[in-house]
């Protein structure tokens, strides 16, 4: 009688008890490994915990979440300096510059050097280094990072366009320095990761 | 193991990760050994908790915390055979293939102490994943369908096909130590 007559050509249910597959399988000996595997697993996890460490501070979502800040602060600044009358020059709180790139404080007010040179060059630089460096990112990322830049430089551009306005208003420069700071963080960042070999 | 521990690790706690691996590993090595071989399993085993550790945070509750990490073991080690481009072939070939006992068992003299465990390595990849699937752990063929991406059909033939191959060597030897 051949194997497949024996056991009949549905031979895919549930073995029997006496089938020797069944008994074999009653014997199959559990092992072990013959070291601790748990040295090599923690080495890979902390690998990974390093590696996220350094990609943390620039992770899709987390760019998704600072394009819609940035969107949600400047709308909500352009509104608000827009709705507001101006004020003297002289009654206007500090504006302290938050852009490495925005000049000295005098007399206690920044207003926002448009064609500040160390930013532009700041700027010029690190996107020369992203043009050069982005091949060794994943394409989403430099997606992300191109989508960022141009919310950041729309951000900008409004700014710059509501103080043709309203030159000393506190509330705009103030606005487009957080903007300009934001656009050399972000360039710092991505060219950070891309000579890091990307993600 | 306490629930508490896949709790702590969740939320990154190693130490906690360690003592779910400690309480896990055994049975994830063998089904890896089972399924793709001593040569293999230390490294599928590895592979199984750094995937753990990432996926971690999908991790519900739905089920028993087992269950959900030998469904993703077994996706695992389905992915190293794919990898290797050896799995899917053979289930989706309507052939003989899998009876086919591989050249060097042809050739080698299968010795008295021949155990499932070697006659299980004469099969496929395919061929052994259903069985060990099935006939090992209890998986249903729908169940197995859906992690091979084949019909339950395909699952049931492939059972039947690896079931009698496995019988046959296992039969040889039992005639050949009595």
């Amino acid at each position: 009688m051949t194997e497949q007559r024996q056991f009949g050509e549905r031979d895919h249910e549930p073995l029997g008890g006496d089938d020797i597959l069944s008994q074999a399988i009653g014997q199959w000996r559990e092992e072990t490994p013959a070291a601790d595997l748990w040295p090599a697993v923690a080495a890979r996890l902390e690998a990974r915990t390093a590696r996220h460490r350094r990609q943390l501070s620039f992770t899709l979502p987390q760019l998704a979440m600072a394009a819609s800040l940035l969107i949600a602060v400047a709308s909500g600044l352009t509104w608000l300096a827009a709705s507001q009358p101006s004020v003297p020059v002289n009654a206007q709180p500090t504006v302290v510059a938050q852009s490495e790139a925005a000049g000295e404080v005098e007399g206690g007010i920044v207003n926002a050097n448009f064609a500040d040179a160390q930013f532009n060059a700041a700027v010029t630089d690190l996107e020369q280094i992203l043009r050069d460096e982005r091949g060794r990112l994943d394409p989403r990322t430099v997606l992300v990072i191109e989508r960022n830049l141009k919310t950041i430089d729309l951000a900008i551009q409004e700014a710059r366009t509501a103080l043709n306005d309203d030159p000393a208003n506190a509330y705009l420069n103030s606005h487009l320095a957080d903007a300009r700071r934001r656009k050399l963080d972000l360039l710092r960042h991505a060219t950070t990761l891309a000579s890091a070999g990307g993600d | 193991m306490p629930v508490d521990d896949v709790v702590l690790a969740t939320q990154g706690d190693a130490a906690a990760f360690e003592r779910v691996y400690r309480a896990h590993m055994q049975r994830i090595f063998n089904l890896a050994r089972r399924m793709a071989g001593p040569d293999a399993a230390d490294e599928l085993t590895q592979d199984v908790f750094v995937r753990a550790w990432q996926k971690l945070a999908l991790f519900r509750g739905e089920s028993s915390f087992a269950t959900w990490l030998h469904r993703l073991a077994v996706n695992v080690i389905i992915e190293r055979f794919r990898t290797l481009g050896t799995a899917r072939e053979r289930f989706l070939a309507d052939s003989e293939a899998v009876l086919e006992i591989s050249p060097a068992a042809r050739t080698k003299h299968l010795d008295l102490s021949m155990d499932l465990q070697t006659a299980i390595e004469q099969l496929p990849h395919g061929a052994r994943t259903v069985f060990v699937l099935h006939d090992v752990e209890g998986y249903k063929h729908e169940e197995i369908g859906d992690i091979l991406g084949v019909s339950a059909g395909t699952s049931k033939s492939q059972l039947h096909r690896a079931r009698q191959t496995l019988r046959g060597l296992l039969m040889k030897e039992r005639r050949q130590t009595t």
